[in-house]
């Protein structure tokens, strides 16, 4: 007998989980849509001048490819067109046209949370060439300088190039003639190669980078620096300081493989200005822009893909199952009294229009206007429908004279009265009289105020707002709600009530 | 505290609400049989035709078009019941114990002129005392002389006495005595006492008075613990047959016991009601397991069942 009920509920939970299962780990969902997210909002601005032809402005653009979750983006591009080209890793930003003369103001902003660098590029990059301007005596001079690190892991032998760069080489020191070549050649090729080529040396991938600090700025200028393979990870080097940056690095890159972050063709830019600010979002606004240009089966079947105005009725009606398993509890764990199964969780929807003080105090003035009136007619003995047709309709006239009296008082509050279960008001009256004749005021008395709790229990739940976006983002938990409620329907324990109920009988005993 | 509570209950062998619906109404009481209990006179038809004992039924109202001869058919009898035949918590019916100048005397000791008494009957027709206010039928039934044994512990109305039968076997009972406060009605829920009744020899124990045990009668004042039952091998076989006739596992059988013509049945009940251990103070859960228990060949016929339970459930007298 209670097999088949846990055999349902168990298919109802797997139902439930696999569906959120699929939606974290294939289509990247946070697990937790609510929870908090620390990210960077960076926006670009410039001025474009052009020339006689068409002007041509790339700008290189935070990509996902780089282990960036990158949202919201705007691009701001007046009279001219954008396009968005990817060149290799690099994401780059071209607005392209005439130019006037007067010049154009383009832009870019995006919200950029930095993921832990984990997830892109594990595969070890091969060993790039030496760059082509490095002629054979330099590419011998700087194996002379590394090789004795041979021997060291990639790790060391990376802390040996930053050392150098310190002007530490360690010993024995290299001899005095080729520390001379050495300074002649980065002179020449300028410190970030040099430092390249160094590494290209002593066997570690590298690859140059140019971004921004990640750090509350405007800036009007970029940063380089050298990202280098050591075995697992990479590494960002900055050879200007022979710094190793500590993870996580605060470092937001641009563009790689040495390609610049500006570039122009036919014209020039000015006033080209890059501003981070840090802001605290909901992780989930970080994914619902790919949401809604998905073409996975689930993502299209999103409640997000619902025009607005009906989204946010289902926000909240999605989260009734949960004031109905709230009943369930309440009813036969706990064993509270309430009219019916669907008043409280009515009564709920309609506080949020009334708020709760004005929703209680409104429920409780018609139910007693109700009751006084439902007692005088009892009198005149009318008949079921007839009778709760007459009470119907007082409980729209209470609720029309409160709506006026609110418009009078200026109380918006007392307008929205409108959205009271006007059907479910009535038959709590009836009930309400009928509790009160057959087992006493007290008793009637403590249903309404039951009811009234689970109302207000029931509210509050509906308007936890991590809760609506929880359940809006992954529907599926209704399934988990469905089980839930199967195995209390399956619950033959005792109610905290009947604890009350029996205590003369145990007491004695 | 609470779960300890609830290992108490255990162990006393409470039935509670939820175990009673799911454990036993839902699983033993197919709903197709709940017709026959929820019309009254669909069980009075029923019992007669097991040769059970009820009420006499004198005639029987259908249709508003019968109205315009109730008048005649009021004054054949000298004192009647009126009741609705889909009534529940006795709303409905009307004592009459006798008659007077255009009129009818209520047990209350209340006239009730004979266009009331027809518009009472016209209301019940139309379905105002029927749960799901659906059409109804009224029906009139002799009044019952009640046995004088309980005269001391009855504010007016007629006591009766609810046995609960599990698998046919009579598991737990009590007397319901009407009070001031429940007007006459022998219902718990409208305030009337509940004396939980001794299975082995159908001595009174104590009672249950709203959800308070009490020993003596609120209005009356007079003890109702130590009361013998008259006849109770009788009215334990009435509700071990009454089983018998109907598709109901677990069911309240509700008992009369007239002055003249003994033990009566007068209706059941599918959703019998749980106060009924409050009132015996002892838990059903551990009888109705000890019926489960109990050898199978005592399911036989009613009377081996009576006698298995004279045996078993005997109680040792209260002081």
């Amino acid at each position: 007998m209670k097999r088949p009920a846990v055999l349902l509920a168990v298919a109802l939970l797997l139902i439930s989980f696999a569906v959120i299962s699929y939606r974290v780990i294939w289509l990247k969902y946070p697990i937790l849509p609510p929870a908090r997210a620390k990210v960077w909002q960076l926006s670009m601005e410039a001025h474009v001048k052009g020339g006689e032809k068409e002007t041509n402005a790339m700008i290189g653009l935070p990509s996902a490819r780089r282990g960036l979750l990158v949202a919201e983006e705007r691009i701001h591009s007046g009279t001219l067109n954008f396009n968005l080209l990817r060149e290799g890793p690099n994401q780059v930003g071209v607005w392209s046209g005439a130019v006037s003369p007067r010049g154009e103001v383009i832009g870019y902003s995006a919200t950029i949370q930095v993921k832990p660098p984990r997830s892109f590029k594990t595969r070890t990059p091969p060993l790039e060439p030496y760059p082509p301007n490095v002629g054979k005596n330099d590419q011998a001079l700087v194996r002379r300088l590394v090789m004795k690190w041979d021997p060291l892991p990639p790790v060391d032998r990376l802390r040996r190039v930053a050392a150098a760069a310190k002007g530490f080489w360690g010993t024995p020191p290299p001899e005095d003639q080729d520390l001379h070549a050495w300074s002649a050649f980065y002179d020449k090729h300028g410190r970030v190669t040099a430092f390249l080529v160094l590494l290209r040396a002593a066997g570690l991938p590298a690859q140059v980078v140019e971004g921004l600090p990640l750090a509350e700025s405007i800036t009007g200028s970029t940063l380089t620096w050298v990202e280098v393979w050591t075995g697992q990870e990479w590494e960002s080097f900055q050879p200007e300081r022979g710094e190793i940056y500590q993870q996580p690095v605060p470092l937001l890159p641009l563009t790689t493989n040495g390609l610049p972050v500006v570039r122009v063709i036919n014209g020039e830019l000015s006033e080209v200005r890059w501003t981070l600010t840090r802001e605290i979002i909901n992780q989930w606004r970080m994914q619902f822009e790919r949401i809604m240009l998905s073409n996975r089966f689930l993502d299209r079947w999103s409640l997000f893909r619902l025009p607005e105005e009906f989204q946010r009725t289902f926000r909240i009606l999605i989260l009734v199952p949960i004031g109905a398993l709230m009943i369930c509890l309440l009813r036969n764990i706990v064993g509270f009294p309430t009219f019916g199964v669907f008043l409280p969780v009515l009564m709920a929807l309609a506080f949020r229009n009334t708020g709760l003080a004005y929703g209680l105090g409104i429920f409780w003035g018609v139910v007693l206007i109700g009751y006084v009136v439902r007692r005088r007619i009892d009198k005149l003995r009318l008949l079921l429908v007839p009778r709760l047709s007459v009470i119907l309709t007082l409980v729209i006239v209470c609720i029309t004279v409160f709506a006026m009296l609110g418009n009078k008082l200026g109380l918006r509050e007392f307008m929205a009265v409108g959205l009271l279960p006007f059907v479910i008001l009535t038959m709590t009256i009836e009930r309400f009289f009928v509790i009160t004749e057959e087992a006493g005021a007290r008793e009637a008395l403590w249903t309404a105020t039951g009811s009234a709790g689970v109302a207000v229990i029931t509210y509050g739940i509906l308007q936890l707002e991590p809760l609506q976006l929880t359940f809006f983002v992954y529907p599926e938990l209704l399934f988990a709600i469905a089980a839930v409620q199967v195995l209390l329907g399956r619950y033959t324990g005792y109610r905290l009530s009947e604890l009350l109920r029996f205590r003369k009988f145990w007491r004695s005993s | 505290m609470i779960l300890e509570g609830f290992r108490w209950l255990r162990d006393v062998g409470v039935l509670g609400m939820n175990r009673r619906n799911a454990e036993y109404i839902m699983r033993f009481n197919p709903r197709s049989s709940f017709p026959l209990v929820d019309d009254k006179l669909k069980t009075k038809q029923l019992a007669e035709a097991y040769q059970i004992p009820t009420p006499p039924l004198y005639r029987v109202i259908e249709h508003h078009g019968d109205m315009a001869r109730v008048e005649a058919m009021l004054r054949d009898y000298q004192d009647f019941v009126v009741k609705p035949a889909r009534g529940t918590g006795g709303g409905g019916i009307v004592l009459v114990t006798g008659h007077t100048q255009g009129g009818f005397i209520k047990q209350s000791g209340e006239v009730i002129p004979m266009k009331d008494l027809a518009y009472h009957i016209s209301d019940i027709l139309s379905g105002i005392y029927s749960l799901e206010g659906l059409e109804d039928r009224a029906f009139l039934e002799g009044l019952v002389h009640p046995d004088n044994v309980f005269d001391a512990v009855t504010y007016r109305g007629v006591p009766d006495i609810r046995i609960i039968v599990y698998r046919g076997v009579p598991v737990m009972s009590m007397v319901r005595l009407p009070t001031r406060v429940s007007d006459g009605k022998a219902n718990l829920h409208r305030g009337a006492i509940g004396v939980g009744i001794n299975m082995g020899n159908g001595t009174s124990l104590s009672g249950v008075y709203r959800s308070d045990v009490v020993t003596h009668h609120p209005d009356t004042n007079k003890p109702v613990t130590g009361i013998q039952v008259p006849r109770w091998e009788r009215l334990l076989l009435i509700a071990a047959r009454a089983a018998d006739m109907i598709n109901l596992a677990f069911l309240g059988v509700d008992l009369v016991i007239d002055q003249a013509r003994g033990p009566l049945l007068l209706e059941l009940n599918a959703r019998p009601g749980l106060q009924i251990q409050v009132a015996n103070q002892a838990g059903l859960l551990r009888r109705l397991e000890s019926v489960d228990k109990a050898p199978p060949e005592i399911f036989a016929t009613p009377e081996m069942r009576v006698a298995w339970v004279l045996e078993t459930f005997a109680i040792p007298i209260l002081n």
